[in-house]
């Protein structure tokens, strides 16, 4: 064991220096330094992204945000403990792989040898770019710009213990793997980054979760997944987000890039954190993509869950189908923007989105804001949005059953989610969702 | 004193007055009927006894079992044995009934953590189901969600065989079931009446009084306009059977203007039921 090991190093300020000091640990090659450091630049030099975007950033306001008292948590600190998710990681027969990122290391990971021996490639960001530097340079951040506003360049800057996946042509991976990011350093930042690449007619899926130390200190989060669907490919991308109550996500995304005849299912899931923001978009390259995008938030206590999706057609038979359903109770609030964006040129469209909310108490809220822009004539496109309070009347007869109120909500609030849960693509997901659900009740 | 027992209860919703005055007693092994015209009253009694928050009590009380039954919360009011079969039961969307079936019965049988064990409650289910010729598919729906008519109003008889109440109430079970259904259902209330530990009460609301045939109540009430007009014994029933119901209407009108007259409602109703 090194003496290093042993070492305290204090966690880093977020700053120039640490930016530096990332890359040359992680030892990488000057391409991606150099990319680290114009992120950093964009980050100095954009504004708030309130006022770069203000229509976005009109209902979260981050402003409360202070970046100098958070810090980059210490490479060389006391392994992480583990964090939630355990069922969903612990059962080999249910998994393909496994890769466990903690306080911005990888400590862990995992993937059957025969995928191995297929060309499946599932390691953290850094080793792919030391053994797969053509792959990863070419795609890494190829969906998304540190110039988007001043999150994504923080995280274009800091990102460190990234995911990285590929699935070589025409090779299926039946099980899901999974990915887990833990945050335990009170006070510390995470950029998790993803990037998925399914070659022409590969099939996988990969669900990710996140969590944080329920401490008292303000942490921060702010990711980025990259899911590449080449053309006839099939990726199923779950995203279980539960922070802990103290921990911001701020300026997220997961965005994925669907080519012709492939499929791309995302399942986007936020139960924890004091305050999230995340953005979930596909873009449809090619005929005959499609994208399925599910979505199921549960805001209690003060939580603030701001969601914009985007399912954009760039090319002529093309599918989306949305689904998001949310829940609020307590003081949290929910603002759910959809927008669906219909290029020139792209007939033959077939784009669905549907919002629908459930508030469980008199001071939580919830907003939907449906939008569409269509720029072609010929398309299928519908969209509806509905909040809806607890029905008394189901309450009432449920408990002229024998069911007490609190059961009798939690299974109107499980039957309200009941169709998310059935579009699961993953059967070890719903089990566990249902569960956390539940726990959210309490 | 009777198991359950109706003194002077007033109910309203909003401004309108609903309930004028109920007095009603019933208890454990006694089958009564309640009879008369729609909009007089029928439902909104069956819903407050079962403590539906939508409607107002402003005068009166309910004992059951020597207990305030207002005070008592509605599922209160269930495990401690009272049902009703509702006249609209509602549906829920998402929430099948295998899982409600299971809260529910382990909710009136004291389960107070965990819930009743799977195999045992599904060799309860089925048997209920197979006695009510209940189709077994329906646990897998949401509950009573694009339920037909007379689904719906099995799936109710089929939660009252399954939670095996002391009291039970039933709105309008037999409207919209055919005469064989009705059968079906009135043998399965019978069946649970002869076979119920202790008894048990039945409140059967009805508009028709075919379903009475096979119940044979031992009381039979005529509710109008928010007050029990009149009680008698299964002639009762007769009389309404051979009078046909549009008949006996028009002497409800007459009662009602009586009524409106001397406020003498007992007296109204005997002068109408005694002069025939
Ligand atoms: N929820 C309600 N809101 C307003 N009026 C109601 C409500 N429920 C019942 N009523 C009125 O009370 C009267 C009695 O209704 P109900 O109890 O349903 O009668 P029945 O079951 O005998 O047909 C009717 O005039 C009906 O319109
Ligand atoms: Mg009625």
């Amino acid at each position: 064991m090194s003496t290093e090991g042993t070492t305290q190093v204090a966690a880093a300020a977020l700053s120039r220096a640490t930016v530096e000091q990332q890359s040359a640990r992680l030892g990488e090659p000057a391409w991606a330094r150099e990319r680290r450091l114009a992120a950093w630049e964009a980050f100095e030099r954009l504004p708030a992204p309130a006022v770069a975007r203000p229509e976005e950033w009109r209902r979260t306001d981050v402003g409360a945000l202070d970046l100098g008292a958070l810090a980059v948590p210490d490479p060389q600190g006391s392994p992480a403990r583990q964090g939630r998710h355990g069922p969903l990681v612990r059962d080999e027969a249910t998994r393909a792989g496994w890769l466990a990122h903690a306080d911005g290391r990888t400590v862990g990971r995992a993937l059957r040898a025969e995928l191995a021996r297929a060309g499946v490639v599932f390691t953290d960001l850094a080793c792919a770019m030391r053994e797969h530097e053509a792959l990863v340079r070419e795609h890494l951040f190829a969906l998304a710009s540190p110039e988007e506003h001043r999150f994504r360049a923080l995280h274009g800057a800091l990102w460190s213990a990234g995911t990285f996946l590929y699935v070589p042509p025409g090779v299926e991976v039946a099980l899901p793997l999974v990915a887990q990011t833990w945050l335990g350093t009170p006070g510390g930042v995470v950029f998790p980054h993803t990037l998925v690449v399914a070659d022409q007619g590969s099939r996988v899926a990969l669900i990710e979760t996140f969590a944080s130390a329920p401490a008292e200190r303000r942490a921060l989060a702010s990711g980025v997944v990259e899911l590449i669907a080449r053309p006839g490919a099939q990726v199923r991308y779950a995203a279980v987000q539960e922070w802990g109550p103290s921990t911001w996500e701020v300026g997220s995304v997961v965005r994925a890039r669907v080519e012709r005849d492939a499929l791309v299912h995302t399942t986007m899931v936020a139960l924890g954190g004091d305050l999230v923001k995340v953005d979930v978009e596909a873009h449809l390259g090619g005929p005959g993509a499609s994208a399925e995008m599910l979505g199921l938030y549960f805001g209690t206590g003060g939580q603030h869950v701001d969601v914009h999706t985007l399912q954009e057609h760039a090319a002529p038979h093309t599918t989306s189908d949305l689904l998001y359903k949310g829940a609020v109770r307590d003081a949290a609030r929910a603002v759910f923007a959809g927008l669906i964006r219909v290029h020139p040129g792209a007939q033959k469209t077939n784009a669905f989105q549907a919002n629908r909310n459930l508030v469980l108490s008199a001071g939580a809220r919830t907003d939907s804001i449906p939008k569409l822009e269509i720029m072609a004539n010929d398309l299928r496109c519908t969209h509806g949005s509905a909040t809806s309070r607890l029905n008394e009347e189901h309450i009432f007869y449920l408990m002229s059953r024998g069911l007490t109120r609190r059961q009798a909500t939690f299974m109107i609030v499980e039957g309200f989610f009941a169709d998310v849960f059935d579009r699961l693509p993953f059967e070890t997901l719903r089990g566990y969702l249902q569960a956390r659900v539940a726990e959210k009740m309490i | 004193m009777a198991d359950l027992a109706i003194r002077d209860l007033h109910v309203q919703v909003e401004e309108k007055v609903i309930l004028k005055g109920i007095n009603l007693e019933l208890s454990r092994g006694e089958i009564h009927a309640v009879m008369g015209p729609n909009g007089s009253g029928k439902s909104t009694l069956a819903n407050v006894l079962m403590g539906n928050p939508f409607y107002q009590i402003t005068r009166g009380d309910v004992l059951y079992k020597g207990e305030d039954l207002l005070a008592m919360s509605p599922d209160e009011r269930a495990r401690k044995g009272l049902f009703i079969a509702f006249q609209y039961p509602v549906s829920i969307p998402g929430v099948t009934m295998a899982s409600f079936l299971r809260t529910a019965v382990s909710a009136r049988r004291g389960y107070e953590q965990e819930l009743m064990p799977v195999a045992e409650f599904q060799k309860l289910l089925r048997e209920k189901m197979e006695a009510l010729r209940v189709d077994p598919a329906i646990v897998g729906r949401y509950v009573n969600e694009g339920f037909s008519g007379g689904e719906k109003k099995r799936a109710e008889i089929l939660q009252m065989a399954l939670l095996e109440p002391e009291i039970a109430i039933m709105d309008e079970t037999d409207s919209g079931l055919d005469i064989d259904s009705v059968k079906i259902v009135a043998d399965g209330i019978m069946q649970m009446h002869r076979n119920a530990s202790g008894g048990m009460g039945v409140l059967v609301i009805t508009h028709y009084s075919r379903i009475l045939q096979f119940l044979r109540p031992h009381h039979v009430h005529i509710i109008y306009d928010g007050r029990i007009v009149v009680s008698g014994g299964p002639e009762l029933a007769q009389e309404l059977e051979e009078r046909g119901y549009e008949g006996i209407r028009q002497q409800f009108e007459v009662i009602a203007a009586e009524v409106q007259e001397s406020g003498a409602i007992r007296r109204a109703g005997k002068v109408f039921w005694v002069t025939h």
